[in-house]
């Protein structure tokens, strides 16, 4: 077996911080190398180098035995490097080809349409070139990515967590398809915080830890137990702590209908009852409704018929996220970029919100910073926040984990009665989603109502009191924790 | 995509290959993580600094000697407490043409119907002092709000158009622009055509109707009205709760609304806000230079405005000291034409010079540059 890519005694600093420290790194034609660490291990600059978008401070990468400097992303698609970004980088007005072609300049529409029908049947599945890329759903767009790169000629593929963006089918289905890359003669290099993805469908598996080559392995003889310890350096383990003290009834949806958004079904007749000092877990397999149930939860959309019900307010369906928020709400949206934070102000501002419009840091007409970046300093403390160098530095500048912790340190800062969160942990690693998890066992433990809205099963079986299933839309069937996996799984994916 | 707001923590990649060959130098394009405030300051600078020896490079090529230039600027604008004196008269409309171009951006509308309101500002207040509304000791007051009010109205069209139905204010505020061209057009020539004057404009405004003297140089009250629209605009956006909420939804409006931020009523306030200092600049003119509404005084605020909110970085107080500058350079410009014969063309280039390098400058906030040799 040959050693395609390799990347020899690599370091790369960022302004006085040592991303990678002497970092090896080989991968094989026909193998599928799992890459793995938490956020911040240094997984995506070792990428980024791979591809040509940084320069190794020290080392240097070789193809095939051979050292090269690569002097950018194209160069690197000329060497046979493509790399799949988490976030795609199709032009949504551009037909397939055409997004294909962009990829490819220099060559005939003909030559490339050719070329990606065989290829996509090579690897088993069909593609409609003509359609446009921006109505294709996330599993097809990233189909076209990897076709992007294919057509390219690429034989060293990275994919950057392919699978975060998927639903669990999806998921399993670009595993076989990452197999069917390097049974044709590619090296596939997988970066993912999956460990099951570790586990079951690579060959071998390199963890990092603070920038470094901690472990090189085989799957073989490795359990998600071990990975995870090598991963974090030490062991985290959780386990399901059912709720201690469960209250009255907090928050009811009554046949809840909602239309969906463009091709979706929405919500149809949904009702749930959530009592104070319990985690309901909504589960179901993604696209089944659980962002209209969020919108219609956080305020962000109205459903058209039925009430949702919070205690002492009444029917509060047709209120807006203001005014749930100033009546005990808190919201971990599902997208924390989107919903969650504004990138590009500080922390502070992001933290600031709801004490300014409560009127914490002085009427309309002032906003005293001083109040507000010390109430975000005590939070960014209290909260373990890290990688806040300064107060004033921008949000986006968080790596998930610490995003996400600063989202929650704003939404329970008020100890709300009621929380909602939308796939809570998603992107984010062993430890941070742990870290989150307990935050919610904590919120749920002091009496609040906790809706956990995630298409990660484990999550739901983790953390959930009692559970529902979305699915097309409808609550069709609800368990009592602890519940059955199995069942649960039949009830998502059932057509009754 | 859902990672917009944070592209500096994407991977995105400019590649720069040029032919490769043996031992040449190829610049490695890297996102930057993050932009200190010094390196921003600093490459502003920079880029002003470019823009000016290009603009004056520009004049020598034209057959001003970069001496004759210095001198040019110095008797023009700084040789007498007079010349002070007319670039300041000159600064107070673009001030508040800034301003209020400033307002809409910040809040992310992109308001290219300055002039539009300027105009409807004029008509309104001219109304006022045509049909001798309000008592006279308080007319010019009654002019302004009335100039407020028809900016308002102008802005109110398109602003209604774009948060309810999404359509591009861009567009309408700018075909906008041409309907109260031509309803200025009809007032000057018909109704309000000035009797005892063949040129199209109205009556000239009573002492009562135009801004007070100063008393001082040959200023009146539009450059206190400028400065003090300027501070009150710099407590709003930088030390209020408003200021602080336009941040937050123009970094990310959703995140903004669903945390229960009225970005609606944010937006239509900065909306209105705009128009009405827009109304006010259209005022300033008439009641404070010309004493009457012409039929162009409006002409070439509309792209002053967009430059000055752009180079002041919509900050009010950058407007200020850019309005200053622009001054400056169109009274130069102005007796450059006169005792140079360079076109007035020369004038928008440098204009255009300086916006294309601060432009550019970006550049290099975004990427850091890696000189390396070729393979």
């Amino acid at each position: 077996m040959t050693d395609t890519l390799t990347l020899s005694s690599v370091s790369k600093s960022f302004g006085g911080f040592r991303a990678l420290d002497t970092v090896d790194f080989v991968a094989r034609a026909g193998e599928v190398h799992a890459l793995l660490g938490e956020n911040g291990a240094g997984k995506s600059t070792l990428m980024n180098i791979a591809c040509g978008l940084y320069a190794p401070d020290e080392g240097h990468v070789a193809i095939d035995g051979k050292t090269v400097r690569i002097s950018g992303a194209r160069d690197a698609a000329a060497r046979g490097i493509g790399m799949v970004h988490q976030h795609f980088k199709l032009v949504p007005a551009f037909s397939v080809l055409e997004n294909i072609m962009l990829f490819n300049p220099g060559r005939s529409p003909a030559e490339v349409a050719g070329k990606a029908q065989d290829l996509a049947r090579q690897m088993g599945f069909e593609i409609s070139l003509s359609d446009k890329a921006g109505t294709l759903g996330v599993a097809e767009q990233q189909r076209i990515e990897i076709l992007k790169v294919l057509v390219a000629g690429a034989r060293i593929i990275i994919l950057d967590e392919p699978t975060a963006v998927l639903s669990p089918e999806e998921g399993r289905m670009l595993m076989g398809l990452v197999r069917k890359l390097a049974e044709a003669g590619s090296a596939v290099i997988l970066v993912t915080h999956k460990l099951h993805e570790a586990l079951h469908h690579s060959d071998r598996i390199t963890v990092m830890r603070g920038g470094r080559k901690i472990s090189e392995t085989t799957p073989e003889g490795m359990d998600p137990a071990s990975l995870t310890t090598l991963i974090v350096g030490e062991q985290i383990i959780e386990k399901p702590q059912l709720s201690k003290a469960v209250g009255p009834i907090e928050v009811e949806l009554e046949n809840v209908t909602l239309g969906g958004e463009a091709g979706r079904k929405g919500l149809v007749d949904v009702s749930f009852r959530v009592r104070r000092g319990e985690i309901y877990g909504v589960a179901g397999v993604s696209g089944n409704g659980q962002n209209e149930l969020s919108a219609a939860i956080m305020g962000l959309s109205f459903p058209s018929s039925g009430r949702i019900g919070m205690n002492g307010l009444g029917d509060v369906s047709k209120r807006g996220p203001g005014y749930r928020r100033r009546h005990g709400l808190g919201c971990i949206p599902v997208d924390r970029y989107s919903h969650g934070l504004a990138g590009r102000i500080s922390v502070t501002d992001n933290y600031a919100v709801n004490g300014a419009m409560a009127g914490a840091y002085g009427g309309w007409g002032f906003f005293k910073r001083g109040l507000a970046q010390a109430a975000a300093r005590e939070a960014v403390a209290a909260y373990d926040v890290q990688g806040v160098r300064s107060l004033g530095q921008r949000a986006g500048l968080l790596s998930g984990g610490n995003a996400q912790k600063l989202v929650i340190a704003r939404e329970f800062e008020g100890a709300p009665r009621v929380v909602l969160a939308h796939s809570p942990s998603r992107g984010l690693d062993v430890r941070a989603g742990a870290a989150v998890h307990e935050r919610l066992r904590a919120a749920r433990d002091r009496g609040a109502a906790v809706i956990l809205i995630s298409d990660d099963l484990d999550e739901i079986m983790l953390l959930s009191d009692r559970i529902g299933v979305l699915n097309s839309g409808r609550l069709t069937r609800e368990f009592k924790a602890p519940a059955e996996r199995g069942d649960i799984g039949a009830a998502m994916v059932s057509h009754e | 995509m859902s990672s917009t707001e944070l592209t500096d923590t994407n991977h995105e990649t400019v590649a720069v290959t040029p032919p490769a060959t043996r031992l040449r130098m190829v610049p490695l394009l890297e996102v930057r993580q993050s932009v200190s405030e010094r390196l921003r300051i600093g490459v502003y600078v920079v880029s002003l600094l470019v823009a000016a020896a290009l603009s004056v490079a520009l004049l020598a090529w034209s057959g001003v000697a970069p001496s004759d230039l210095g001198r040019e600027i110095a008797t023009t604008a700084f040789s007498s407490p007079r010349a002070l004196g007319s670039v300041l008269v000159r600064t107070a409309p673009l001030v508040i043409a800034g301003l209020a171009t400033a307002i809409a951006f910040r809040a992310n509308f992109w308001n290219i119907g300055l002039e539009g309101q300027m105009i409807l500002g004029a008509i309104f207040a001219s109304a006022v002092a045509i049909y001798d509304i309000g008592p006279e000791n308080g007319r010019v007051v009654t002019m302004a709000l009335a100039a407020c009010l028809g900016g308002m109205l102008w802005i109110a069209g398109p602003g209604l158009l774009k948060q309810r139905l999404g359509i591009n204010e861009v567009i309408t505020t700018l075909l906008l622009n041409y309907v109260a061209f031509n309803l200025l057009l009809h007032m000057v020539y018909g109704p309000w055509k000035d009797p005892v004057s063949a040129f199209p404009h109205t009556e000239q405004y009573e002492t009562f109707e135009r801004l007070p003297m100063l008393g001082w140089l040959n200023l009146n009250w539009a450059l206190p009205l400028a400065v003090g629209l300027a501070l009150i605009l710099w407590w709003i956006m930088s030390f209020s709760r408003v200021g602080y909420l336009l941040d937050l939804m123009s970094s990310n409006a959703r995140m903004a609304g669903a945390v229960g931020v009225p970005v609606a009523g944010l937006t239509v306030a900065a909306i209105l806000g705009s128009g009405a200092v827009g109304g006010l600049t259209g005022f300033a003119i008439s009641a404070g230079v010309e004493f009457r509404m012409t039929q162009d005084f409006f002409s070439g605020y509309l792209f002053s405005g967009v430059l000055i909110a752009f180079l002041g970085r919509n900050h009010p107080l950058g407007v200020v000291i850019v309005a200053f500058f622009m001054a400056v350079l169109l009274l130069v410009g102005q007796s450059l034409q006169v005792f140079f014969g360079v076109p007035f063309a020369l004038v928008q280039l440098i204009q255009a010079i300086f916006i294309t390098c601060v432009a550019a400058s970006e550049f290099f906030l975004t990427y850091r540059m890696h000189w390396r040799q070729a393979a």
